[in-house]
């Protein structure tokens, strides 16, 4: 992506925060926030390979450090971010040393753990983490005497997904994402052409769970509360979902998948209630069993055709 | 010491649902290699078909129970049919079908969901209430009666895969897939009866647990990670092991419940512990796998 198109994309998407009412501005921030989710899940899992549930408890550590930090600790906002992130790659880190020796649903069933273990580890914090009740009452402090509210936050999270978007398309295209995608396909023939296994496996774990980390401490100020359930085993297995649907590997695929599965609760929860997870199961199974690549495939194969096609 | 000897009554009852959770993990896994992780699910099934069967038809236990059993046999050959077989035979990539099953997890928990509502529904005692004692050891009646089914279906798993000629196909097929086809091994038939003997013994973990617990339809997801947790104890290769990683799960969750001094929200994260120990430290488990030989 150029610099043209970089900056059309952060005008566009801050040019909408400005046009919108209180709860559209609220559902459009979350959908921001579930993109940049779904381009980092789709780098650990859709080109690292690495099916780890750990992801959504890394958007919950983020977002619970940064909201301790502040307004526990009372660290100033610059410091806070930072040893926020720190933290979250600290931890990130631990984990993948150990676990990316694990293959496959190993992998998935040790980070579905830890994650857990985040949930309960939450609910039984006391008062540093609120409990069952979580935290809220606090605000984000203002920035050299500026308060970011309203549409300015909004765009603070909209240069957050384009510099994640940014980011993960050049790893992609770079070395790194080449020894990933290798590496998910055949790790005996990727260690043989002289990519490091274990480094790389970790590199992209951490990488990727830092970037969840900082999509989650984005999330802390958009309610100004956060709980445990927000952060449980459903919300990871939706982004499991939405990397599949949308096509898993591909970048478009992940911000369709994050769009779609995001939006379609408020389409169809008028007519089917709270039964859309259902509808959810049923288009993972359907595109697992008829089209692996997800909607971008069939987009992909449609546009084949047509070219195809005499005109 | 009375308490203690209470404590083990009920944490063998529990141990051994964990542990036919874990039985039906390895039913499925042995011969295909696929982590279905939608037996939480199927137990699920199981405890609502009780809610169905002795709540609502009242129905007498055994008839009951092998109807539950003989469609949860259904359930799990069709889902294998339909969902797992395709994948497998068009040579998908390993992880498909489990993502596929995690797919169907979704679908099994929503409509129950959509059929019985998200408050949770009691299941009749099959005994009655009552208290036991054998001895020193005192239980519930349910307690006994989980115990002496799953002691029941362990041994019945055990006498299949050593003593019939089925059974060591089964294993056979767990050695080298293409070598037992070439011996003249039906591998579709192999296949679908693991995943419907999966299904019958995860239904069975839940419809014993289900008076204890109530049918609910978020029951699921927890049973498969503590089925999980015992299987991965106990090592995929022998399927004693399933019954004895059940029981460690069982005691140390109930033991920390009963005497570690944290609070009780914490002990809900013992399973998770030990599952995140045993995966890293010790991924084969504790059992060895059996040296292959003839019947």
């Amino acid at each position: 992506m150029n610099t043209a198109r970089i900056f059309g994309a952060i005008v566009v998407l801050s040019a909408i925060a400005f046009v919108l009412g209180d709860y559209q501005t609220d559902v459009y921030r979350k959908l921001l926030l579930w993109v940049m989710l779904a381009l980092g899940f789709n780098f650990l899992f859709g080109i690292a390979g690495q099916l780890a549930f750990s992801h959504f408890a890394f958007y919950g550590l983020g977002a619970y450090s940064i909201v301790i930090l502040l307004a526990k600790m009372q660290l100033p906002l610059p410091l806070a971010v930072v040893a926020a992130t720190v933290l979250c790659a600290a931890v990130a880190l631990a984990i993948a040393v150990p676990a990316t020796r694990l293959q496959g649903f190993y992998l998935a069933l040790a980070t579905l753990a830890f994650s857990q273990l985040f949930v309960v580890l939450l609910n039984a914090g006391g008062t540093l983490t609120g409990g069952t009740g979580g935290l809220s009452n606090y605000r984000l402090p203002p920035i050299f005497g500026y308060r970011l509210a309203g549409p300015s936050y909004t765009i603070v999270i909209v240069l957050l997904l384009v510099g994640t978007f940014v980011i993960l398309q050049r790893l992609d295209r770079s070395w790194f994402g080449r020894a990933c995608r290798a590496l998910r396909d055949n790790p005996e023939a990727a260690a043989a052409m002289g990519v490091d296994v274990a480094r790389t496996r970790i590199l992209a774990f951490v990488l990727t769970s830092t970037l969840a980390g900082m999509a989650g401490m984005a999330y802390a100020f958009v309610d100004n509360t956060i709980n445990p359930p927000i952060f449980g085993v459903e919300n990871a297995f939706l982004l499991v979902f939405m990397i599949i649907i949308g096509g898993t590997g591909s970048q478009a695929g992940a911000v369709i998948g994050a769009i779609l599965l995001y939006l379609l609760p408020f389409v169809v929860g008028p007519l089917i209630g709270a039964h859309h997870v259902l509808v959810f199961g049923l288009l993972v199974v359907a595109v697992i069993l008829l089209e692996p690549r997800g909607l971008i495939g069939i987009y992909e194969s449609v546009r084949a055709r047509a070219r195809r096609a005499p005109v | 010491m009375q308490d203690l000897l209470e404590l083990v009554v009920s944490a063998s009852a529990s141990g051994c649902i964990y542990g036919l959770v874990a039985l039906a993990y390895l039913l499925m896994i042995r011969p295909t290699g696929i982590v279905n992780f939608a037996v939480g699910e199927w137990s699920m099934l199981g405890a609502f078909g009780g809610v169905v069967a002795f709540a609502d038809l009242e129905l007498p236990y055994p008839v009951g129970m092998a109807a539950i059993l003989a469609i949860m046999f259904a359930v799990g050959w069709a889902t294998e049919r339909v969902v797992v077989r395709p994948l497998v035979e068009r040579g998908a990539p390993e992880l498909a079908p489990l993502l596929a099953l995690m797919g169907m997890l979704v679908v099994f928990r929503e409509c129950v969901s959509a059929a019985f509502g998200p408050d949770p529904q009691a299941v009749p005692y099959p005994l009655g209430f009552g208290r036991l004692a054998i001895g020193p050891l005192a239980g519930s009646y349910q307690s006994f009666f989980m115990i002496a089914i799953t002691l029941a279906v362990f041994a019945a798993t055990w006498l299949f895969f050593e003593r019939t000629v089925w059974g060591r196909a089964f294993e056979a097929v767990a050695i080298n897939r293409r070598a037992a086809a070439l011996m003249g091994i039906n591998l579709r038939r192999v296949t679908g009866l693991a995943f419907a003997a999966g299904g019958v013994v995860a239904a069975l973990a839940g419809l014993l647990v289900s008076p204890n617990v109530s049918a609910h339809f978020l029951m699921g997801l927890p049973l498969a990670i503590q089925g999980f947790t015992a299987l991965v104890i106990g090592g995929i290769g022998r399927v004693e092991g399933a019954l004895l990683g059940g029981l460690l799960v069982a005691f140390a969750e109930h033991l920390t419940l009963r005497y570690a001094p944290i609070p009780p929200g914490l002990t809900l994260g013992v399973p998770l512990v030990l599952l995140i120990l045993f995966l890293l430290v010790r991924p084969t488990g504790l059992l060895r796998p059996r040296e292959a030989r003839a019947l």
